[in-house]
């Protein structure tokens, strides 16, 4: 028993504690400014926040990122394992340099993929017009309709490394006689893969989606580098709102609030996965 | 040949992606002010200049004068920050609390690990999943009650406040990898060894930890990465050089608009060697440690 009382210790003081003390915080009206004076508030900060129309948009826009980014990784990820499940020579050079990404701080991917973006002297606007794709420079990062979809791009580059490691471990899993199996039979490759391979990969899937749900509905790092939440709001998700409510407005009440809706909106997407992918396991 | 064809054009376009935007860092940081901003961009830098690293590595021990200073203005172009210097001593904080933080992660999570796996306490499965929620929670969500918590205790500002909350965040992950590495590890060991008279502390320092290794590895790689890599928690808690870690010098460089790219760059490229020489020295244990039992097909 005492072999686990150290975390238990750890767990407790640092990561439960705080989530009740939150969720106490949130039912008052704290602001720092004026931290003397804390009136208990109940629930009126989660109703300004549910009544806020600026509240959904962030959801929104959230939600979007959260679905480009998850569904963009699963694709590549399950493509760079069908691929690194191969022998071919060069192998071993793509599983090292894929590891490159993963091990990258977001700082700095989000420092380089802004001046890759950049609408001035950036390498996309570059490469784009050397290759003939475009004629003019283009604006990126700062056209509202592309912003999320390229900070969406930046985390799928350091996400994906992970995410295809743990399918191409699943992938490894699946017993070789299966194949020789279905070879037998008489099925084609298109056959295998979606009769053996895609149903084998269901607990892969289930884990990675789970994680990087849970990766992209929190993500905060790329959005305070790459755009502060701008062009006119068009990257101010969740995370966002909350850092601006707290530590610019200095709100920890209504921060507290928002936080926790937060954290709520991931408990019930993680069970959403599980009970949806993870029941035929 | 089909197959060989599509074989070798993934792999040149995902080395691409991979790579490209790396090697475009690289190269950007090698490039004086009037090369970086050309149209179109020069991919490999035709006059290489080491002036950035220049000055991360040595304005330290530079008095700034009225004409060295008027060099590095933004007219003229190439502005290099006077904070260029703050990067090395913020690797510095940062390797300390990485460093910390996984020798604590280790001390800790092993023996809990170790009890989970092999000791059938009541309880067992219901911890596991409670060590699960922690992690569910974002960080964002704890970054108020850590922060009302930290200035309570007067840490604001200090490296044991990143120690702390670092260790609640990475101890969960390690316990759960470990976990799983040792439940694949045979039950008969600890029986035998505790037949022969060893106590369970016994039984996992001689017996389970040597068989551990690449997931201790791995799990130390983790921690390690985690903290050396956290922006949002450092954003809150440092204030000055004293504790600032290197995310959050370096994203101070990346806010600035009058700061030359091509010195952005170079900062970018001093945060990435450390954490990428590390995975690649210890690749074959990242892929083994992390994910043994992790995925059961």
């Amino acid at each position: 028993m005492w072999l686990i009382s150290p975390m238990m210790f750890v767990l407790m003081s640092v990561a439960v504690f705080p989530v009740v003390y939150s969720l106490w915080i949130s039912f008052f009206d704290l602001k720092l400014r004026r931290p003397k004076s804390a009136p208990l508030i109940w629930f009126d900060n989660y109703i300004h926040v549910l009544g806020d129309p600026g509240f959904l948009d962030s959801v929104l826009r959230t939600s979007s990122f959260t679905l480009m980014a998850v569904s963009a990784i699963m694709l590549l990820a399950l493509l760079v394992a069908l691929l690194l499940n191969e022998n071919f020579i060069g192998k071993k050079f793509l599983s090292t340099i894929l590891l490159i990404p993963w091990a990258v701080p977001y700082v700095a991917n989000g420092l380089m993929w802004k001046w890759i973006y950049d609408s001035g002297y950036g390498a996309l606007n570059g490469a784009l017009l050397q290759l003939g794709f475009i004629s003019n420079y283009l604006i990126w990062l700062g056209d509202t309709d592309k912003t999320l979809a390229l900070i969406a791009n930046a985390f799928v580059w350091k996400e994906v490394p992970l995410a295809t490691i743990l399918l191409l471990v699943n992938l490894k899993s699946i017993p070789e006689d299966l194949y020789s199996a279905a070879k037998v039979d008489g099925a084609n490759i298109w056959q295998r893969f979606w009769n053996i391979t895609l149903p084998a990969l269901k607990p892969g899937f289930t884990l990675v989606m789970i994680y990087e749900v849970m990766m992209a509905v929190r993500h905060f790092d790329l959005f305070f580098i790459l755009t502060e939440g701008g062009p006119a709001d068009a990257s101010h998700v969740l995370s966002w709102e909350i850092y601006v409510e707290t530590f610019r407005k200095l709100s920890f009440g209504l921060g507290a609030a928002l936080s926790y809706l937060l954290a709520v909106v991931t408990f019930l997407l993680a069970f959403f996965i599980i009970k949806t992918l993870g029941k035929k396991i | 040949m089909l197959k060989k064809l599509i074989i070798f054009v993934s792999s040149l376009l995902l080395s691409l992606y991979v790579l490209g935007p790396l090697v475009w860092m690289v190269s950007s940081s090698f490039q004086p002010e009037n090369e970086i901003t050309s149209k179109p961009p020069h991919w490999i830098p035709h006059a290489p200049t080491l002036e950035n690293f220049r000055a991360i590595f040595v304005s330290n021990n530079e008095v700034v004068t009225y004409e060295n200073r008027k060099q590095g203005d933004t007219a003229s172009g190439g502005f290099i920050p006077s904070t260029a210097k703050n990067l090395l001593p913020s690797m510095l904080n940062s390797f300390i609390v990485a460093i910390t933080v996984v020798i604590l992660n280790l001390i800790i999570s092993t023996p809990a690990a170790y009890a989970m796996a092999k000791i059938r306490f009541i309880g067992r499965s219901t911890s596991i999943y409670f060590m699960l929620a922690t992690r569910v929670i974002p960080d964002i969500a704890l970054v108020i009650p850590f922060f009302l918590f930290i200035q309570k205790l007067g840490l604001m500002d200090s490296k044991l406040s990143l120690m702390i909350t670092y260790l609640a965040v990475t101890i969960p992950f390690s316990v759960f990898i470990l976990v799983s590495y040792f439940e694949s590890l045979p039950d008969e060991l600890d029986k035998a060894a505790r037949i022969d008279g060893c106590s369970r502390w016994q039984s996992l320092v001689y017996i389970y930890l040597p068989l551990a290794v690449p997931s201790l590895v791995a799990v130390s790689m983790f921690a390690f990465l985690t903290s050396w890599n956290e922006f949002l928690l450092a954003l809150m808690f440092t204030q000055t050089d004293k504790s600032q870690t290197m995310p959050i010098v370096v994203a101070s460089f990346a806010s600035d608009f009058n700061i030359s790219f091509s010195f952005i760059n170079a900062a970018g490229v001093m945060a990435v060697i450390p954490p990428v020489v590390l995975a690649m020295i210890f690749q074959k244990y990242i892929a083994s440690g992390l994910t043994a039992g992790a995925v059961k097909g």
